[in-house]
């Protein structure tokens, strides 16, 4: 099996790049999935694009018709109409083994810039159920993503990674938001979109003890829904510039493909507000806000993504030895999936050499039996048990051997000689 | 036979002793700069507890020698009246809340009132002890002003800080933790409010007690140049009053400069004053 991932993640870029870069609904990521099967249609494929990552997966039987670095920056480049150069370098390839690992400490949330987040487990199952609906993924992906989720389950039962602060909101809240206002009793806060991370950071806010809540969407249906979830009131679209002014704490998550508030619709909001201090955090990729709204008055607390990783850093820190732990069982896992894969290639060589070894049995027990025709069916079971204990017995060296070899990779040489001492065929 | 109980001089007790343990103290909380620990935290408090016990018997022991209280012994007991109150305020504010770093704020200009305070006249005033009441009354406004002054001061020089952290983004540097923007903005605010009616009361009772020194055997006229500086570090406070009552829509950082360059002109001014004169009221 040979599984590699291309990754453009917060380590490797910045926002400015990521956003160029990301795959922000579902429609656009099934045209990706349309694209990549015409362009390497031997691999399978699962795409994962947040607003810290974009990760393409791929996984094939045979090496050679794996895609390359280079082939899939050129996919990336052409698909979202992005000069080569102006991302190359950012990004990185794992393969084998580490790229199994890698996918692992993603959906542990080890990778995450917020250590111990639960959000990337549900986006890892989303884009693995999105591969799924877009006919991209197959019987290896399908292993890998499912042991992955398994994986991070583990790592959050058996450590305490997933303990303190663990969301970008409640870190962007404690690090900026508390500097910023005493409480959040009396503020007002404006979540524009309604996906997952507006539902998380809410549902954080709602725990410091927001006083209101808007939402403004541009799907009513949706907005309604979880303005309700949280006791929250809904606002159309076409109000936002009026809940801009009117908000303390502006949350926005959308999945706009360029920024929805420029400084200039910002400045016109403000300017029956004056310059009373606003915390926004843009949590979108691409940015929701343009980035000079920062500079437009002393009042304009402006954040997105990026701006938190010093604090997610320290945060990091802190947890050094639960970190240590989730790699160990990483590693462990990682060890453990390879090594059933590699087991599994060798499954039909086994197979057929346990068929034509019983088969021989069978033949010679019935020729023996047609010599003693007199046996008791007792004495005859008896014969038939010790040679199946013989059978057994000589299968148990060879397969010991392949499991132990399957440890390095799929033992190719080892079955191959297998199938030649005892003809076997192709 | 039983040995003699030891006894404690606390005619022994100088103003090294606290400074130097406010020095700890401040030693303490810039080692939270570099590693934060609760140790360090309770080290710098503690020494700052021992310096405000320290530097309480130094002020009762003087008071005594002098047969007057604190504020009225002379310049030295004032300003280190007015240190003590900091270091109280420091104390108190720290036992509510351990994470804010205030010591590094409040603690150099402890240092330095403290320091100073060896460089001014320790002679009691004359003339405040022939008008003992009202000049208690004066001098006790003056204090509690100064106090408003250098706590506006210190919100806002850290309410800068804070903004800037904000606005460049940058996450809390470890052991110094701030307050947030609001609530050193409301306290930055109440802090003048109060400072500048208790200066005014404070001015008044000076000019007051001017006039009533005209019939003692020393008086002491308005025209002397201490008080016309004072005069006019007390017009740049009211200024800064009326603009903070009459403008609320002022962003906070504006407010922010503006009193730290007000009240940073009164200290400087002030204390400056008293170390060229050996105290506002002088010796002539």
């Amino acid at each position: 099996m040979n599984v590699q991932v291309v990754t453009c993640n917060h380590h490797t870029a910045d926002l400015t790049v990521r956003e160029q870069l990301a795959f922000p609904s579902e429609e656009v990521l099934l045209r990706a999935y349309a694209a990549l099967r015409a362009r390497f249609p031997a691999s399978e494929h699962v795409l994962v694009s947040t607003c810290n990552r974009i990760e393409l997966y791929t996984a094939q039987e045979e090496s050679v018709s794996a895609p390359t670095q280079l082939d899939v920056a050129r996919f990336l480049s052409e698909f979202h109409n992005v000069p080569l150069d102006a991302f190359f370098n950012d990004l990185l390839e794992r393969t084998g083994a580490d790229a199994v690992r890698h996918l692992f400490e993603v959906a542990a949330s080890v990778d995450s810039m917020v250590l111990g987040e639960s959000q990337i487990v549900s986006q890892v199952k989303e884009a693995y159920d999105l591969a799924r609906r877009g006919n991209a993924n197959g019987p290896l992906t399908n292993a890998l993503f499912q042991r992955a989720l398994a994986v991070s389950a583990r790592v959050r039962a058996e450590t305490r990674l997933s303990e303190g602060r663990v969301s970008i909101a409640s870190v962007a809240v404690g690090d900026f938001g508390r500097s910023i206002f005493e409480h959040f009793r009396d503020k007002c806060v404006l979540v524009i979109g309604a996906g997952e991370m507006a539902e998380e950071t809410l549902r954080y806010l709602q725990g410091e003890g927001i006083g209101r809540i808007v939402v403004c969407n541009r799907s009513r249906e949706r907005g309604e829904k979880l303005a309700l979830a949280f006791q929250g009131e809904f606002r159309p679209w076409e109000q936002l510039d009026m809940q801009l002014a009117d908000a303390d704490v502006i949350v926005s998550t959308t999945g706009a493909s360029e920024p929805i508030v420029s400084a200039e619709r910002f400045r016109f909001a403000r300017a029956k507000t004056g310059e009373k201090p606003v915390f926004i955090l843009d949590l979108g990729a691409p940015r929701d806000f343009a980035s000079d709204v920062a500079s437009l008055d002393d009042g304009v607390f402006l954040y997105n993504i990026d701006d938190l990783e010093a604090t997610c850093e320290r945060n990091r820190k802190a947890r050094a030895a639960e970190v240590e732990r989730a790699e160990r069982i990483i590693e462990d896992e990682t060890a453990r999936f390879l090594q059933e894969l590699h087991h599994k290639a060798t499954g039909p060589i086994i197979q057929r050499l346990r068929a034509h070894w019983h088969d021989i049995s069978r033949d010679e027990l019935e020729q023996l039996f047609r010599k003693l025709p007199d046996l008791a069916p007792e004495q005859r079971a008896a014969i038939e048990r010790s040679i199946e204990r013989i059978v057994n017995k000589l299968l148990h060296p060879p397969l010991e051997t392949l499991r132990a070899e399957s440890k390095e990779g799929t033992p190719h040489g080892l079955l191959d000689a297998i199938r030649r001492l005892f003809h076997l065929g192709e | 036979m039983f040995p003699a109980p030891l006894a404690f001089e606390w005619d022994n007790v100088t103003v090294a002793c606290f400074l130097s343990s406010y020095l700890v103290a401040l030693g303490f909380e810039a080692a939270q700069l570099l590693k934060q620990h609760s140790a360090s935290h309770w080290l710098a408090l503690g020494m700052a507890v021992a310096g405000l016990t320290a530097q309480s018997i130094y002020l009762i022991v003087r008071s005594r020698a002098a047969g007057m209280p604190p504020l009225l012994s002379s310049t030295h007991d004032w300003l280190l009246v007015l240190a003590w109150l900091i270091v109280l305020l420091y104390v108190f504010v720290e036992l509510l809340d351990r994470r804010v770093a205030l010591g590094l704020f409040v603690m150099p200009i402890v240092l330095i009132l403290v320091g100073l305070s060896r460089f001014v006249s320790a002679d009691p005033n004359p003339n405040l002890v022939r008008l003992r009441g009202l000049g208690m009354f004066h001098a006790s406004v003056l204090v509690l002003g100064m106090v408003g002054v250098l706590t506006s001061f210190l919100m806002s020089v850290m309410y800068l800080l804070q903004h800037r952290r904000l606005k460049t983004r940058r996450g809390e540097t470890e052991g110094l933790r701030l307050l947030s923007l609001a609530k050193l903005s409301r306290i930055n605010w109440w802090g003048i409010v109060l400072a500048v009616p208790l200066l005014t009361l404070g001015m008044a009772t000076g000019v007051w007690l001017s006039y009533l020194s005209a019939s003692t055997d020393s008086p002491v006229g308005l025209l002397r140049w201490q008080f016309v500086v004072s005069g006019i570090v007390w017009l740049t406070m009211g200024a800064l009053f009326l603009w903070l009552l009459t403008g609320r829509a002022h962003s906070g950082r504006i407010v922010a400069w503006r009193t730290m360059c007000a009240c940073g002109f009164l200290l400087v001014t002030l204390l400056l004053l008293q170390l060229a004169s050996g105290g506002v009221h002088g010796t002539g």
